[in-house]
């Protein structure tokens, strides 16, 4: 078995294209170009498979790809949905290996690819060999809308050339196999090693053109010729250069932004847009078997606002159905200031729920998707407004108390209170208690006038008197209650409270 | 000997030791309430996969009813799910009943004028949908506007589909013929004694006015007494109004 390091390399060559297809997938057979700017003078930074076989070309300006081409499509070039390709890059190796990070972004000729280095040491217990890992890798890539080139070498910079040499022929995929690096990079063109413009065109001039040419020559005299640049890249040739190990990746924050081509001031577009972003976003997740927490929502405004919204979630979840939801409840209520020109959508990655059911009671509710529908219902009503009954430990008659609903967590047993009445007077809050006008005679209420019960009052029994908080100016409060029949044959819960001199019923006997 | 042939002989030999497996055992079809009378008067207790419906005035027993019926589903371990929108839900009176708080979800719908209809009845839909919730306790008793036939169409097969029981409870008759069962309580008399005078029983008036399933019998129907301390006493039928519906 081979034991020596391994490191992989996942390489997409052309990132401002697959950015722009990964957002907008409808754009794949159309033929359209990735441009700096949408004036004439823009320069081309890319163009699709379509608009090449039209003959528009990358480095053009944006004049002459329509010339080319009269039905090109234009997508100005987009700074955050490349961040957030690079960074589904990653989950992509992070979902293959705990030990991955994006590679250093190339200065020269290779600035618009994107590459991410991941450790693939011992794969092969794991896979049947190297190349079925390259090929799964690759295939994970291309599932995520991002196809890349894949190479597995013994250093990173042998595997990042290789990557690089792969995306330019016909097969994505290379194994350089351990102690066989020179003889891979001798015929590898220098260019592949993505030397300073500088530094390419004295190796150009001096007819060094392949790898084999340039490690054959003395490392004095180049260095005297060429300066110190072309010893430190003969050192990363020969695998000289020491490789810090790679990081265990901290952040599980996760983002997938768009800029909108022009502003939207409905919420069916923009719930359209964000549809998709959640997909990807949910793609990514489920990539690194997390699921999210609360979103957050970041709206750019027309004219340089900005609107910033967290929607909240009762648990970590993936269903964008759910997820979108929630955030058109939101919309709703709280509608944007202005049209938005860019979305950005951010959520914490949190670990799956996992819950371990009980053989010994009923089955209950999938936990996922209880928590979407507390989710929902929270939404819905307010997240006050939703979850378990308890009986408060206070005096007050309308005392109350809701906690998060958690069926799983309670015990097998029903904790039920060791004495119960099945046939008890069940009591029927009116929450807000509601005014009354009330008749008295010598103490007692004689006649009532409300919502819920008017009439005579037939039977009555009381006053008791409840007081408390007689230290609090706003919570204090003292209360005499009658129990009252009324001619209508409503059977109800009758206060005076003294504070506030006024009489309510706060409950009706049901 | 053939294997066929053996397991034939040892099948004679061990004769009636061998226990046969059974077929899958049958869900209960309905929920019962616990009391023994009251669940034989609903032919078993409130049928799972339907709606049914418990009406009656102020005073009528009718929360005691409901809640007799959440006491007796989460005594068993299962969940029940309140969508309140009069937000008269009284967690101590529960308690008392022997209502496992813990498997109440309670969800206190705004009964606000223009959205609180459609509020409630997204709720109710959505905890249909959810598996795991065998009663579904629907409190319309505020003053909203009644749903639409459509709603209660819907609402009706969201509770065959995932075989809860749907329980409206309501201060008069809203879902008509889409219920299953209908149940309409009546308020009696309250009764006070002593000196000075204390509230003890409160006596309502239990009448079956809809049975989908069966016809329903004329003198069904009980006296309930509700009591601070006493046990549930029924006394025998009385005549029945004449409007009862019965669909065979």
């Amino acid at each position: 078995m081979n034991r020596s390091p391994r490191q992989a390399c996942l390489l997409v060559a052309d990132l401002p294209l697959r950015a722009a297809l990964r957002a907008r997938p409808e754009l794949a057979d159309v033929p359209f170009v990735v441009a700096t700017g949408s004036d004439a003078q823009a320069e081309v930074v890319a163009v699709s498979p379509a608009a090449r076989r039209a003959g528009a070309r990358a480095g053009s300006s944006l004049t002459h790809a329509r010339a080319v081409s009269s039905d090109v499509r234009v997508q100005v070039i987009s700074p955050a949905l490349e961040r957030v390709s690079r960074q589904a890059l990653l989950d992509v190796a992070l979902s293959f290996s705990p030990r991955a990070m994006l590679a250093q972004r190339s200065a020269w000729a290779f600035s618009s690819e994107a590459a991410v280095l991941l450790d693939a040491s011992g794969i092969q217990q794991l896979y049947e060999s190297e190349r079925h890992f390259a090929s799964a890798l690759a295939a994970q890539s291309e599932a995520l809308g991002l196809p890349g080139a894949v190479a597995i070498a013994s250093s990173r910079t042998v595997a990042r050339i290789a990557a690089r040499h792969s995306a330019n022929t016909a097969n994505p995929l290379c194994v350089v196999p351990a102690g066989a690096e020179a003889s891979f990079l001798a015929p590898i063109p220098i260019d592949l090693l993505d030397p300073s413009d500088p530094l390419g065109q004295q190796l150009t001039r001096f007819g060094i053109h392949v790898v084999r040419d340039l490690l054959r020559l003395p490392r004095r005299a180049l260095a005297t010729r060429l300066g110190p640049d072309v010893l430190e890249l003969v050192a990363r040739i020969r695998g000289e250069t020491v490789e810090s190990p790679l990081p265990l990746p901290a952040d599980s924050r996760l983002e997938e932004a768009i800029d909108l081509d022009y502003p939207v001031d409905r919420a069916e577009p923009l719930l359209f847009v964000l549809r998709g972003l959640l997909s990807r976003l949910m793609q990514r997740l489920e990539l690194r078997h997390l699921a999210s927490g609360p979103l957050d929502l970041q709206l750019h405004l027309e004219g340089g606002g900005r609107d910033t919204r967290q929607v909240g979630v009762a648990g970590a979840t993936r269903d964008v159905r759910v997820l979108l939801r929630l955030i058109a409840l939101s919309l709703e209520t709280h509608p944007s200031d202005a049209p938005v020109e860019a979305v950005c959508v951010a959520t914490e990655g949190l670990p799956e729920r996992r819950d371990q059911l009980d053989l010994f009671r009923p089955r209950g509710p999938d936990p996922n998707n209880l928590d979407r529908t507390l989710t929902e219902l929270e939404a819905l009503c307010g997240s006050d407004r939703v979850g378990s009954p308890e009986v408060a430990d206070d005096h007050r008659p309308d005392a109350f108390g809701l906690k998060p609903f958690e069926p799983h967590r309670t015990s097998r047993v029903p904790d039920l209170p060791t004495h119960t009445e099945p046939t008890a007077l069940v009591v029927r809050a009116l929450r807000p208690a509601i005014a009354a006008e009330v008749r008295v005679n010598r103490g007692l209420p004689t006649q009532v006038r409300s919502a819920v019960s008017n009439g005579d009052i037939v039977r009555v029994s009381g006053p008791w008197r409840t007081t408390g908080r007689w230290w609090s100016d706003t919570d204090r409060y003292a209360l005499d209650h009658f129990d009252i029949q009324v001619s209508d044959g409503t059977v109800s819960r009758l206060c005076f409270d003294w504070h506030k001199r006024c009489w309510r019923i706060d409950g009706l006997y049901d | 000997m053939r294997r066929s042939q053996k397991i034939e002989s040892l099948l004679t030999d061990l004769g009636s030791r061998l226990k046969r497996g059974g077929g899958v055992r049958e869900r209960p079809s309905r929920l019962p309430i616990g009391h023994p009378e009251v669940d034989c008067l609903l032919g078993g207790g409130f049928p799972l996969g339907a709606l049914s419906e418990i009406s009656g005035a102020s005073s009528s027993g009718r929360t005691w009813l409901s809640l007799a019926l959440l006491a007796n589903t989460t005594r068993r371990g299962e969940l029940a799910a309140c969508v309140d929108t009069a937000d008269a839900f009284d967690p101590p009176s529960a308690e008392r009943l022997g209502v496992d708080l813990d498997r109440v979800l309670w969800v206190r719908a705004r009964a606000e004028p223009g959205s609180g209809t459609q509020t409630a009845l997204r709720a109710t839909e959505r905890l249909l949908q959810t598996e795991g919730f065998p009663l579904v306790l629907l409190d319309w008793t505020a003053r909203l506007p009644a749903p639409t036939v459509a709603s209660w169409i819907r609402l009706t097969r969201l509770a065959a589909a995932t075989r809860a029981v749907l329980l409206l409870l309501s201060s008069e008759r809203l879902a008509g013929p889409h219920a299953e069962i209908a149940v309409r309580m009546e308020p009696a008399r309250a009764r006070f004694t002593g000196t000075p005078a204390l509230l003890e029983e409160l006596e309502t008036r239990m009448l079956l006015v809809r049975n989908r399933s069966a016809p329903i019998d004329p003198a069904a129907g009980f006296d309930i007494r509700l009591s601070r301390s006493r046990a549930l006493r029924l006394s025998r039928p009385r005549p029945r109004p004449p409007s009862h519906e019965s669909v065979a």
